[in-house]
């Protein structure tokens, strides 16, 4: 016991270094499609839309991850080649002269997009396609396609679950890639995506609640197919029309406050608990600390400052950690029989993905099976009396 | 492990379960027709639904319109004056109109021989290679010159060459696009299609000098009038009895939907959504599949994978004919879009009206419970047929009887040991050669007619046919005679006979209900009196009655009533029928003459049954008994 007495040292001093994390000094964005075909012509509607407003409010490509999964501009089916449009007006062509793509067809995997939010990548990886974030990055991911009760579907072939991002985004925050993140994603039941997450310092929201598809807004009759998500063109819709320069001072709460379900048709949902300041901190973040640009630098202070307190904070937590197992151990061996709750939210993520239902009807389907049973037998009596008497 | 050994061994002789079977494969035939009949409630069938995500059914503007109806009144009078002429030169001037467009253009002769008649033409068809796409996959637009009646199909090539001026001047076409436009209704479309795949016969019909990608669907336009149509009907029976993918049927049925334009099916030119109509839709449909002929020159894709529907405008209304050409601009618009083969949707249905269905899962039981019927029936009549002595029933009387003397057996399986009457356990030897026999010699007598009749020359069909006929009325009471004069069989080979006749029965109706729901199930309730068939020596009148009852549903008496309720010529329908052997690859005939006639003959020879009496070997001891 004396050990733990110890080690409170470290531990009180490591609130001082809270204050430093406070702003952020670069923004990403990584837009992810992952439907490919002809008649998901919206789902990369959507990203381009979204590619061009973050675009249009600062974010330079070298911070843009765009990952396409098919070309729509250049299907043989596209009655306007060359183009890609998100509205019946065709008054914008999305495709444009400035895009860069970074992952395209066959390459919008999840192992890349894994591979891509946690920096695992090989040496040959161009810097175009990699995540180059710190600990004072704000990244905004936005993900459309098709999906389903805690998963979306990846071209047909494979998917990614809830936990699967959960535990990406854990990792992004385990190796200081990133500040904060908006997560949006546009799918069917899209607000299961998010439900998993446990990192701080991420603010998500979806268009649809589980059992509730995301709708297409409306078809380019012309092109032959829809062209826009519900959920994504009200988003688009606020920031076109609400934030219109880079200095906008709408907040995320005011974005969030927009969704009007009668037009969505689903229910959007928002997720606030993993930021620090809860919802009350969320809604005052502004719509540019992801959508927009931010020119902040950071100085390092003299000598290894920064360095110095970070490593005492590492290991403050390292001791914290290693503190709590000690305790769980003791406590288990004192009593074993008893579930010992100290042993830490470790153990109840692992309790919440094994999701085991129980059968609660196994009594009910025993008496049916013997009622069957016993009737059977007893029209076998009764027959065989029958024909005897 | 005792008791459950002499309780497996008793179940066999229980005589409640001997006396169940008859009962219950009677049950199944009605549970099976009552099966049918619920299926058009709304409790039962579904309404229809589109499962390809990529079809997208009108979701397109269609332009068809404005000066391209000048376009199709130039072709119209060109059509029109072209009436008279004979094939090649009517080729002739369809080639320049494709040329014109812009087309590739090619030709192909074919010369079939049925029924001592030659059927010869040549088609011609143009295509239209995707601007952008690759030339992996084809979509087909037929017309035929002659539609199925023997109508020049006027507005439908017309509209044809409309289009496919058209459809040139759009850069959106992911597939290749064939205009074809063949001779006549059945031989030509057949011709194409098997050269298209290399599976026709060289020297009959030519191969084709122009090809493009894999088909990925078939529109057939069929439009032999000048006025203003109503509605559209759609027709989808493929040969033998195989539909085209529902999410075709659907795809149209929606686009017309869109544009105001009704459908209907299988004739029904009115449909007020009741269950009579309902019922009788889907009884035309099962007529059409069971005969499993072709409907329309759409059926000769079927079989190759092929989905493909023909489109027949009707009835007196205001739409135009460039309304029918923008169904189809639409439907192409959706085909155009799928990435695969239809697959989605069912392959096996039944429709009840354009917008309503059963499927497959739905629907099967019923054919199979009529034709489990007939198996139930001959498994009872193998065990039966094992007993010691042939009347079940006086297993328990001599049990009973003489409870102190039976003599007991031991009866083992592994080490379980267990004490039985010897009598429950005897099994008869059965005597299997004669009624091996017959069923085989009865099966092999069924080639005899399906040759026959699909090798006679048209003037002999109905002579023939009258002398078959005749000879078959009392062909039975022959065979039997022969049979009792000569083998002498018992009762037991009687009982085996029908065993062997009905197993097999049973056997390929339940294969076949699988590939031709409708046949399979017309077919079983019309030889469902054959599972209660057994020799009558005593009992004349009920005999006599019986007969009729079998002879008016023989498969030739059936024929001629169909003939005679649908006022065709009976040479006419067996000269289609051979025509469809020849060129469709139809197979209802092998069904007709070799599993379901075999069966009403050896029915018949069992009704004329005269068993001898008989003495019964045990396989354990010998008993000796006469047959009362």
């Amino acid at each position: 016991m004396k050990l733990s007495r110890l080690l409170q040292l470290p531990l009180a001093l490591a609130p001082l270094l809270a204050p430093v994390a406070a702003e952020h000094t670069s923004n990403w964005a990584v837009l992810v499609s992952t439907s490919r075909f002809w008649f998901n012509y919206r789902h990369l509607a959507n990203v381009l839309s979204l590619y061009r407003t973050v675009k249009r409010l600062g974010i330079p490509d070298s911070q843009i991850i765009l990952m396409l999964p098919d070309d729509m501009a250049c299907n043989p089916r596209n009655a306007f080649p060359g183009t890609v449009y998100s509205n019946a007006d065709r008054a914008v062509d999305l495709y444009g002269d400035n895009i860069e793509v970074d992952y395209r067809g066959y390459e919008v995997t999840v192992e890349n997009f894994i591979r891509l939010l946690t920096d695992r990548v090989g040496e040959e990886m161009p810097r175009s396609k990699r995540l180059l974030t710190d600990d004072r990055s704000n990244i905004l991911v936005y993900m459309t396609g098709h999906g389903g009760n805690e998963f979306l579907k990846f071209q047909d072939a494979e998917e990614i679950s809830a936990f699967d991002l959960a535990d990406a985004f854990e990792q992004m925050w385990e190796k200081k890639r990133y500040h904060e993140i908006l997560f949006m994603i546009d799918t069917c039941q899209a607000n299961t995506m998010y439900s998993k997450f446990y990192s701080p310092n991420i603010i998500a929201t979806g268009s649809s609640e589980i059992d509730q598809s995301s709708y297409s807004h409306h078809a380019d009759n012309d092109v032959g197919v829809a062209v826009i998500d519900r959920y994504t063109y009200y988003n688009l819709d606020f920031l076109e029309t609400q934030v219109r320069e880079p200095n906008s001072k709408k907040s995320l709460g005011d974005l969030f406050d927009s969704y009007d379900e009668s037009k969505i048709h689903s229910h959007p949902g928002v997720r606030w608990d993993l930021f620090p300041g809860k919802e009350q901190g969320g809604r005052e973040r502004l719509v540019m600390d992801f959508f927009g640009n931010v020119q902040n630098v950071e100085v390092d202070s003299v000598g290894n400052d920064t360095e110095w307190k970070e490593d005492l904070l590492a290991l403050g937590k390292k001791i914290a950690e290693l503190r709590e197992r000690a305790e769980a151990a003791e406590v288990a061996e004192k009593n074993t029989n008893v579930p010992n709750p100290s042993v830490g939210t470790h153990t109840s993520r692992k309790i919440r993905a094994a999701k085991v239902q129980v059968d609660d009807k196994w009594w009910g389907k025993k008496a049916v099976g013997a009622w069957a049973l016993a009737g059977c037998s007893m029209v076998w009596f009764l027959g065989t009396y029958l024909e005897s008497s | 492990m005792v008791s459950l050994l002499s309780s497996s061994v008793l179940l066999r002789r229980n005589p409640l379960i001997l006396k169940l079977p008859p009962y219950l494969s009677f049950l199944c035939i009605v549970i099976g027709v009552a099966w049918l009949l619920v299926l058009p409630l709304d409790n039962y069938s579904r309404r229809t639904y589109i499962s390809e995500n990529a079809l997208l059914p009108g979701q397109v503007h269609t332009y068809f319109a404005g000066s391209d109806q000048n376009v199709f009144r130039g072709y119209k009078r060109e059509v029109d004056a072209l009436e008279g002429s004979g094939n090649i030169e009517v080729n002739d001037k369809l080639e320049e109109f494709f040329k014109a467009s812009g087309l590739k253009v090619a030709r192909q002769s074919y010369e079939y021989k049925s029924a001592g008649e030659t059927y010869a033409g040549e088609n011609i068809y143009a295509i239209l290679h995707a601007p952008r796409g690759d030339a992996t996959e084809a979509i087909v637009l037929v017309g035929a010159w002659w539609n199925m009646e023997g109508k020049l199909n006027r507005s439908g090539v017309a509209l044809i060459l409309t289009l496919a001026r058209y459809f040139k001047r759009w850069s959106l076409w992911s597939k290749d696009i064939i205009f074809l436009i063949t001779a006549d209704s059945k031989a030509g479309p057949q011709a194409w299609v098997d050269a298209y795949h290399d599976t026709h016969q060289s020297g009959m019909v030519d191969s084709l000098p122009l090809k493009s990608g894999a088909l990925q669907g078939a529109v057939v336009i069929d439009y032999p009038f000048d006025h203003r149509f109503q509605d559209i009907h759609i027709v989808y029976d493929g040969i033998n009895g195989q539909l085209p993918n529902l999410d075709l049927l659907n795809t149209v049925v929606s686009i017309s939907g869109h544009m105001g334009i009704g459908t209907s099916l299988q004739q029904m030119w009115q449909h007020s959504d009741s269950y009579r109509d309902r019922l009788q839709t889907m009884l035309r449909g099962m007529l059409n599949q069971g005969l499993g002929h072709a409907s329309g020159p759409h059926s000769s894709f079927i079989p190759y994978h092929v989905d493909a529907i023909t489109l027949q405008p009707f009835g007196e209304g205001w739409q135009d004919e460039m309304a029918m050409g923008r169904v189809i601009e639409s439907t192409f618009r959706s085909l155009n879009n799928l990435l695969e083969h239809l697959h989605q949707s069912f392959f096996f249905y039944l429709l009840m009206q354009a917008d309503r269905f059963v499927s497959i899962g739905t629907y099967l039981p019923s054919a199979m419970l009529v034709a489990v019927n007939f198996t139930i029936m001959a498994i009872f009549l193998w065990v039966k047929s094992g007993s010691p002595n042939g009347e079940s029933s006086n297993v328990s009387l001599t049990v009973e009887a003489g409870e102190k003397k039976t003599p007991l057996a031991i009866v083992k399986e592994g080490d379980a040991k267990a004490l039985a009457p010897e009598a429950t356990i005897a099994v008869r030897e059965r005597e299997l050669f004669l009624p091996l026999a017959v069923v085989a010699g009865s099966q092999f007598l069924g080639v005899l007619p399906l040759y026959i009749f699909n090798h006679t020359p048209e003037a002999m069909l109905h002579p023939i046919f009258t002398a078959f006929t005749s000879i078959n009325g009392f062909f039975p009471l022959i065979l039997s005679a022969l049979l009792t004069h000569y083998f002498a069989p018992t009762a037991h080979h009687y009982t085996l006979i029908k065993t062997f006749s009905l197993l097999l029965l049973g056997l390929f109706l339940s294969s076949l209900a699988t590939l031709n729901f409708s046949l399979a199930f017309l077919v079983g309730l019309l030889s469902a009196p054959l599972t209660y068939m057994q020799p009558l020596p005593n009992r004349p009148i009920v005999k006599g009655v019986l007969a009729v009852l079998l002879s008016a549903l023989s498969p030739t008496t059936v024929l001629v009533a169909g003939c005679w309720w649908w006022e065709l010529g009976i040479g006419r329908v067996l000269k289609e029928a051979a025509f469809g052997w020849d060129v469709w690859g139809m197979t209802t005939q092998v069904v007709v003459w070799c599993v379901w006639w075999p069966a009403w003959l050896v029915g018949m020879v069992l009704l004329f049954g005269n068993p001898r009496e008989e003495k019964v070997k045990g396989a354990g001891n010998t008993i000796e008994t006469v047959k009362t």
